[in-house]
């Protein structure tokens, strides 16, 4: 029972980890990717500038994924 | 590699300004330096801009229709300049080229005479039947549906009937026209109607002949479509017209095949002539617009550029050859001018490197006087993005779709390169594959029966799962493995750019530059000899002390580089290594998403042939997706770590790009 709850944290942990860095790439992305949608309209050759720039928040899910990764590998420690 | 350029100025008597020009123009290698600006901060008021001669100037109206004109031809007879031989394009440019405009106007214009005579008629006929076909093509449904009853009205005598088109949301104004009508006639018509298609509705009036005037002059306010045919079909009965209408609809796309074939002769016969006429006036517009980027004095004339060291000696000579001492080429000494920085950029890179310039696409080139990325980029990039899709499978594929767009795409500079950096790529995808020994994520693991109960792996080819080094790497089961290599490989990456970015500070003597980059390759070292002490049980004590010591160092050295603005850089640039996590996360999702997808694929196959048929789909399609997003993603990542956490430490963009004024062959 214990062991379970325990298991059941880590993925609580992991869950928090990815899913807030993904809402927070999602906002940042939003933001980034309306204006670029903007700045396009009215440069085109701003295009590669722009995938580049919307990638860029892409960071913090990636780390959340590091670390939702990391978190699940305590499980195996888990007694 | 960054070509190495000189300035040079170029003075000369007036009176042979024009033919020199030429000569520049035709050598091809000077970047003109506009001296307008410079001109203005003069005192003297001796140097102007130099003008051009006012009767040339009347020739940049002409020229510029006889371009309209030529545009046109071209967009007409759609020649493809791919067929023809560059050798009979120059041969009849030399014939147009006239180094006076006067007669080279001339020429053109006699050009354009000749072929206006020859295709004017036949486009003019092609035109007019394309018309034809498309009024009959919309006649031939209506007529189709009204001719059933208009052959019926035709056996009345006394009756007369009158075509129309509806559009079909407003079918409801029959029953208005049916009670006017009525009215006209005394009650004596009928109106039958029928759709058309999903847009229109044919009707079909039919009344007492003897209101035939009434009911025209009452449609005519109506604002309805009525269906009239042309002339010559109008007074013939009905079912004639259709018959002859479906002819001439059958007939027109022969006619017009054969004004086609007439007008391809005619196309072989001026092809060449047009594109090189384009050419000549291109070129000749563009010297034109020159003249008023150089100066002049009362006596002599002025012009400034820019051009590769080793173009100096060929125009120093071509100029004397031409014009002997009434024209003189000086280099100016740039170091001593200060003009180092508004030197353009031109790059020399090896054929492979070349493609790689892709990159500049999404950003400038590197200023004059720094380090060229290019070579870097071409290194790195591949070997990232194989870093992160690593599977056989997706490489092969990769690979093959490079090559095919790369050899396909011959003439299409971008997509050429795209394609070249493709296959580079994919191959890289196919040498990790084989580290990480995936084929389609864990195909070769299932048939090696290396996978236990779980779907874990559980049996190695080399070593056992507690050693360190094992094979095949898997990266699920080693992703701790596999984060610290990542990040290893990002202090290599993040220190070329930092070792770049010091070369650059030495080379323009800011010695605080190379401190400020200095202090930070110092602090991303010593970040990760502390990381290891954490991640490593034999990591030694002393090589903490040394990572703290590098750390704390780092940030000194960047404070005395930049002031606190560099100390700060130093720490936040520091966390830039944990980007390079990105490069196992992109291939972790991309794995997991194929083992996922191969897992749905035999779950399938349990259920019978159906199900196997399911199972391939299910496979084909998820596996196409993850390659899809296999490229795209970590293509965009790989770029992203060049620009931002390695390029970023170091590249100052050039403010101008060499732009040799040349005979350029034409505006494609």
């Amino acid at each position: 029972m214990v062991v379970g709850v325990k298991v059941g944290l880590i993925a609580i942990g992991a869950a928090l980890a990815i899913g807030l860095s993904a809402i927070a790439t999602g906002l940042a992305q939003s933001r980034i990717g309306a204006a670029m949608a903007g700045a396009i309209a009215e440069r085109p050759e701003l295009v590669g500038s722009a995938i580049i720039l919307v990638a860029i928040p892409e960071t913090m899910v990636i780390l959340g994924f590091v670390v939702a990764f990391l978190i699940t590998a305590l499980k195996s420690t888990v007694k | 590699m960054i070509e190495k350029m000189a300035k040079v100025e170029i003075l000369g008597l007036k009176d042979i300004a024009l033919e020199t020009i030429d000569v520049i123009h035709e050598l091809g290698t000077l970047h003109i330096e506009d001296l307008t600006e410079r001109i203005g901060s003069m005192e003297t008021k001796r140097v102007t801009r130099m003008e051009m001669d006012p009767k040339y100037a009347d020739h940049e109206a002409t020229l510029n229709n006889l371009r309209a004109k030529v545009g046109d031809m071209i967009r007409e007879l759609q020649p493809d300049p791919e067929t023809m031989s560059k050798e009979e394009i120059a041969n009849e440019y030399k014939a147009l080229w006239s180094d006076n405009v006067e007669v080279m106007v001339s020429r053109l214009e006699k050009l354009l005479r000749e072929v206006e005579r020859d295709t004017r008629d036949t486009v003019e006929r092609k035109s007019d039947l394309m018309v034809e076909l498309s009024r009959l093509e919309k006649y031939a449904p209506i007529m189709g549906k009204v001719q059933p009853l208009a052959e019926r009205v035709a056996r009345m005598q006394d009756m007369a009937s009158i075509a129309l088109i509806i559009e079909r949301k407003y079918k409801a104004i029959l029953n208005y026209l049916n009670e006017e009508i009525s009215k006209i006639t005394n009650g004596e018509c009928e109106i039958i109607s029928q759709d058309v298609d999903d847009e229109s509705t044919a009707a079909l009036i039919v009344f007492n002949r003897r209101f035939l005037k009434q009911v025209h002059e009452f449609l005519a306010v109506q604002d309805v479509n009525q269906v009239r045919l042309p002339s010559d079909l109008a007074k013939k009965p009905i079912d004639e017209a259709v018959a002859e209408v479906r002819a001439r609809i059958a007939q027109i796309p022969a006619e017009v095949d054969e004004i086609d074939r007439t007008l391809s002769t005619v196309t072989s016969q001026y092809s060449v002539k047009l594109i090189a006429a384009r050419n000549a006036i291109h070129d000749r517009l563009e010297a034109m617009q020159a003249v008023p980027k150089f100066a002049q004095t009362d006596q002599v004339f002025i012009i400034s550029g820019w051009l590769p060291a080793d173009a100096v000696d060929p125009m120093e000579k071509a100029l004397e050859g031409n014009f002997g001492n009434k024209v003189i080429l000086t280099v100016v000494d740039i170091r001593e001018e200060h003009d180092e920085e508004e030197a353009p950029v031109s790059l020399a890179n090896s054929p492979f490197t070349r493609y790689f310039e892709i990159l500049y696409l999404l950003s400038k080139y590197p200023r004059y006087g720094t380090v060229d990325p290019t070579i870097v980029f071409a290194f790195f990039f591949p070997i990232l993005f194989g870093l992160m899709v690593g599977d056989i499978g997706y490489g092969i594929i990769i690979m093959v779709a490079g090559w095919i767009v790369h050899r396909k795409y011959a003439s299409k500079p971008l997509v050429n390169m795209a394609g070249f950096v493709m296959t580079v790529g994919g191959a890289w995808t196919i040498f990790f594959g084989i580290i990480y020994l995936e084929f389609f994520g864990d195909w070769i693991y299932r048939w090696l029966g290396l996978l236990n109960a779980d779907g874990e792996l559980d049996k190695y080819l080399l070593g056992t799962k507690n050693s360190t080094f094992k094979y095949p790497l898997d990266r699920i089961e080693g992703f701790t493995f596999m984060l610290a290599v990542c990040l290893i490989i990002g202090w290599i990456h993040m220190g070329i750019g930092l070792i770049i970015g010091m070369v650059n500070g030495r080379r323009e003597k800011n010695y605080k530059h190379v401190m400020e980059k200095g202090g930070l390759f110092l602090v991303i070292t010593g970040v990760l000899m502390i990381i290891a002490k954490f991640g490593l049980g034999w990591w030694p004590a002393w090589a903490l002390g040394i990572g703290l010591l590098f750390f704390v160092g780092g940030i000194v050295l960047g404070a005395v580089g930049a002031g606190m603005g560099g100390a700060i850089e130093s720490i936040v640039g520091a966390g830039n290594i944990f980007s390079y996590a990105r490069l196992i996360a992109i291939g972790l999702a991309s794995v997991i998403m194929a083992n996922v997808a191969n897992e749905l694929a035999i779950e399938q196959a349990k259920n019978g042939v159906i199900g196997i048929i399911v199972g391939i789909v299910v496979f084909i399609l998820l596996q196409a997706l993850n390659i899809v997003i296999g490229v795209f993603s970590p293509s965009i990542h790989a770029l992203r770590l060049h620009l931002v956490e390695s390029f970023g430490k170091f590249f100052e963009p050039a403010k101008v790009r060499y732009e040799p004024f040349k005979k350029t062959g034409g505006e494609e």
